[in-house]
């Protein structure tokens, strides 16, 4: 347990490994020579069959050494892949030998009249012969993974053996209790003091140098990296206390990194001390080993009382997690800060134990006494009252809390008393470490759900951020919220689910077994599955996809945005490109994942069945969008009218086209309607417009006065062209009125209405100036009567007047 | 930006796509033969024997194993390949 740290190195150190395993494996160079290659062949698995029986007496001598257990097996499923690389290494060969023996044909039978040359039936036997030893060959490979397998399932058999035999290993404490015990415990003190102060006493007087290097450069590198968290992370873990109110996320977040990033720190800190010890040669084996021993016991204390303090925040209790009261928070951090002491030096003695050969005795009789004490303090801890209630009165966890506590706490001490060692430390060492990596990765999950509740994620530092510097709206910071959600979490397993396997006995062994197992793919039934190739494929899907949008921007912002190319031509190659580009990505993920296509012609072939039924008019729509985008008929902007529908274009995609009409009301037009129905187009070639003013003038005025008015308040328009010319039309004579129409043409036929609302305001005022008037009809005055209502109160009513005195009109507006 | 849930989408699909296909790494072998093949697999340490009725297709070995032909020849495979059993002879494609 105390190599915790170097184990998260292994994990950090696992993937990559992994993958390039992986990829060294495709890379084995598989042309041998082929006269060698049998007794190349032999000698190798020679070589793996010595391997194995290595392996075996390994396993036969440290049957109680789980990691060294687990070691062997990977040794061992190292074989096995090399032995079935080995008799892969011959199928060249053999392919050739079958198809020269087929060439040759089978031995004519003895007495047959034709009998074939010398030469024909000698390379017969020679091919004969190699193909049998080769034969032989696989024969032996084939017993050597049969052996290698028997022994890998003996593996795991030892190893459940293992832990079983450590929670109900009992030892007889009344023979370990006399006086004897206390004499080997204080020589075991006074020798351990001896060698330390040995030890010491020559790295400071032979390597002082050394000593004084490494120390300086850990503390350098602990103080820069101190400054660099507190410079990156100051904000995320500092409690404001002028915050009246913090949120919830806020204080889930604060607690979560004010316990990750000082123990992260410190970790790397005291590892670092370590490993520059080690390789500067300060320190010889035994205070090597010490020295982790200790590590472990400061990192345990650290992490736990880190842990308790900020989720407990007993001096700033606007920030704690759980509502315990202050004075009974602090004695819940002492307690488990002693428990996570207590168990880190149950540990720390064991090592010295181990390093001093001390006798058994004294190994257990301490275990025994930590056992005790951890199980009194576990119980300690249930019997704090943490709560208030209404009255003020101190409230007790709740019953079964307490009970767990005090079963645990109690089993604990009653197991090691009946001679159960192993046992209650087990139990101590998981409630210490387990709990708090459970704890830690709880709260990371309690943070990443409520970042993603709605509107988490715009309170937190990012999404203020975002909020204020980039503008990013709600919906957008919601699916942030998501998606962060969704990568903490992920980050979350990849870090403490290994850890917690750790703790729980699984060796790092068990890990990249899985891991391997998981990354060569393991069957299901018939159906095998991939996850490293399928993750593969989608990875370099995503690859190909983010390719595809940089060319697609850097494309339209940069090339053609510069070459000055009509903005319907470049979205039709913007949209062209993207989903080339995507099809290309398609496919090399399919292949990278190492997929056969043939077993997408199957698929597609399902697929075309489907089309002829049911996708027609999906796929009569893509092509028609394909025809849209090499045809042009309109592009993005352009004032269309197609059937009833009349707007702006706003975007033409694969399936259909989005029209906005001027009530702005967003239509999705398929696109085979756009293909096979009529399309006008206002501004297809050039936004040139001609706009119509009808105007009905009575019989009394002058046409041709008439005429000359609207001609010349027409050409006064600034925005009416000059070419081609505005006309005036007399188009008729109604029972009324002489009719006239205005023509004219502007530039941008958007600016239609706004040229025909100005004509009419300036055709009214011309006429009034000129005396001419407009027609118009004369309709018969429709009598409206309006009844006075009748006050048919009582005589005495107060007058009208009064009333309204009373209570004031009300006015609208 | 905004392309964020269309790529969310569209690796959705891919992935679906490639789950869809993704049968393609155990070893499978074909009897071609108008009568019933044996084949002997070793697979995880043990020993098992594969009836093949004639045209048959079956699925074996994801990992990686040893392969006794009806006539006696042997062959490694590492998981993926495809035997056809024709008069008798294996033979991997």
């Amino acid at each position: 347990m105390f190599d915790l740290i170097r184990r998260t190195a292994f994990v950090i150190l696992l993937l990559p490994f992994l993958i390039g395993a992986a990829a060294a494996q495709d890379a084995e160079p598989q042309q041998a020579a082929v006269s060698t290659l049998v007794s190349e062949q032999v000698s190798a698995l020679a070589r793996l069959t010595a391997r194995t029986d290595a392996v075996a007496n390994t396993i036969a001598a440290n049957a109680e050494d789980d990691a060294k257990l687990v070691d062997a097996r990977l040794e061992l499923e190292d074989i096995l892949r090399e032995t079935l690389a080995a008799g892969v290494a011959f199928r060249p060969r053999l392919s050739e030998i079958n198809a020269r023996l087929q060439e040759l044909g089978p031995a004519p039978a003895t007495g047959a009249e034709a009998a074939e040359s010398e030469l024909v039936s000698n390379e017969r036997k020679a091919l004969t012969a190699e193909k049998a030893e080769i034969n032989v060959t696989l024969g032996k490979a084939e017993d050597l993974s049969v052996r290698v397998n028997g022994l890998i399932n003996k593996i795991a058999n030892l190893r459940r053996d293992l832990f079983t035999n450590l929670l109900t290993k009992r030892y007889s404490i009344r023979d370990m209790l006399s006086s004897q015990v206390v004499t080997d415990i204080l020589n075991e003190g006074e020798s351990f003091r001896q060698r330390v102060g040995a030890s010491l006493r020559f790295a400071f007087r032979f390597k002082s140098q050394s000593l004084m290097l490494a120390t300086v450069l850990a503390f350098g590198a602990a103080f820069i990296a101190s400054f660099l968290g507190r410079r990156l992370f100051g904000r995320m873990v500092r409690r404001d206390p002028a915050v009246e109110q913090p949120s919830y996320i806020s204080r889930l977040s604060v607690a979560f990194w004010s316990t990750l990033l000082p123990s992260v720190a410190l970790i790397v800190f005291l590892a670092l001390v370590s490993g520059l010890y080690q390789s500067y040669g300060v320190l010889n084996q035994d205070m090597a080993a010490y020295l982790d021993g200790l590590i472990g016991v400061i990192v345990i204390a650290f992490l736990v009382n880190r842990l308790s303090r900020s989720i407990l925040s007993p001096d700033m209790p606007k920030w704690r997690l759980i509502a315990i009261e202050p004075a009974p928070a602090r004695i819940i951090i002492w307690l488990v800060t002693a428990l996570g002491l207590v168990v880190g030096l149950d540990g720390f003695a064991a090592i010295i134990s181990d390093r001093l050969n001390s006798p058994l005795s004294t190994t257990i009789i301490k275990s025994l006494v930590a056992a005790v004490i951890s199980g009194l303090l576990i119980v300690s801890v249930g019997q704090v009252k943490p709560f208030v209630d209404e009255t003020g009165k101190s409230r007790p966890w709740p019953l079964w809390f307490r009970l767990v506590l005090f079963l645990l706490g109690f089993g604990s001490i009653i197991a090691a008393m009946a001679g159960f060692i192993s046992l209650a430390q087990f139990i101590s060492q998981q409630i210490v470490l387990t709990g708090t990596l459970v704890t830690t990765a709880y709260i990371g999950l309690l943070a990443s759900r409520a970042i993603s509740d709605e509107g988490g994620f715009a309170e937190t530092a990012a999404g203020q951020w975002m909020k204020t510097d980039k503008g990013v709206d709600d919906a957008k910071l919601d699916q942030y919220g998501v998606l962060s959600s969704v990568i903490i979490n992920v980050l979350l397993a990849l870090l403490f689910v290994p850890l917690v396997l750790f703790q729980l006995r699984f060796q790092p062994g068990d890990i990249a077994a899985w891991l391997t197992k998981a990354a060569n793919g393991f069957q299901i039934g018939t159906f095998s599955f991939s996850p490293l190739a399928i993750l593969t494929g989608i990875g370099v899907f995503a690859l190909g996809y983010f390719l595809t949008r940089y060319f697609q921007r850097w494309l339209d912002g940069t090339v053609m945005a510069r070459g000055r190319v009509d903005p319907g031509v470049r979205n039709s190659i913007r949209t062209v490109v993207g989903y080339t580009g995507l099809a290309i990505a398609a496919l090399i993920s399919i292949s990278a994942a190492g997929l056969d296509l043939s077993n997408l012609a199957l698929v597609a072939g399902g697929l075309s069945l489907g089309i002829g039924f049911g996708l027609q008019n999906i796929v009569s729509n893509f092509v028609s969008g394909l025809i849209l985008l090499a045809e042009r008929p309109f592009k993005v902007g352009d004032w269309v009218e197609a059937g009833a529908i009349s707007g702006t274009v706003r975007k033409i995609s694969v399936r259909a086209t989005e029209i906005e009409t001027f009530q702005r009301q967003t239509v999705i037009l398929p696109n085979s309607i756009l293909i096979n129905g009529a399309v006008g187009n206002w501004t297809h070639r050039n936004k040139l417009g001609r706009i119509e003013v009808p105007v009905n003038v009575v019989y009394a005025s002058d046409p041709h006065k008439v005429r000359n008015a609207l001609m010349d308040l027409t050409k006064a328009h600034p925005l009416v062209l000059r070419n081609p010319e505005p006309a005036v039309l007399f188009q008729g004579f109604s029972d009324t009125a002489m009719q006239f129409e205005v023509r004219a043409f502007v530039a941008d036929v958007g600016t239609g209405g706004q040229v025909r609302n100005d004509l009419r305001f300036a055709v009214v005022d011309a006429f009034r100036r000129e005396g001419i008037e407009l027609a118009y009809t004369l309709r018969p005055p429709v009598a409206v009567v309006v009844e006075e209502k009748q006050q048919s109160g009582p005589v005495d009513a107060p007058p009208a007047e009064a009333k309204t005195k009373a209570r004031p009109p009300r006015r609208r507006g | 930006m905004g392309r964020t849930p269309d790529m969310v989408k569209s690796i959705l699909l891919a992935a679906s796509l490639l789950a869809l296909t993704g049968s393609a790494y155990a070893a499978s072998a074909v009897n071609l033969d108008s009568e019933p093949r044996t084949i002997t697999v070793t697979e995880g340490g043990s020993k098992q024997e594969i009836a093949l009725g004639a045209g048959e297709t079956v699925q074996f070995c994801a990992n990686g194993c040893f392969v006794t032909m009806p006539n006696g020849d042997r062959e490694a495979l590492t998981g993926g390949e495809t035997i056809e059993i024709s008069g008798g002879v294996g033979r991997i494609k």
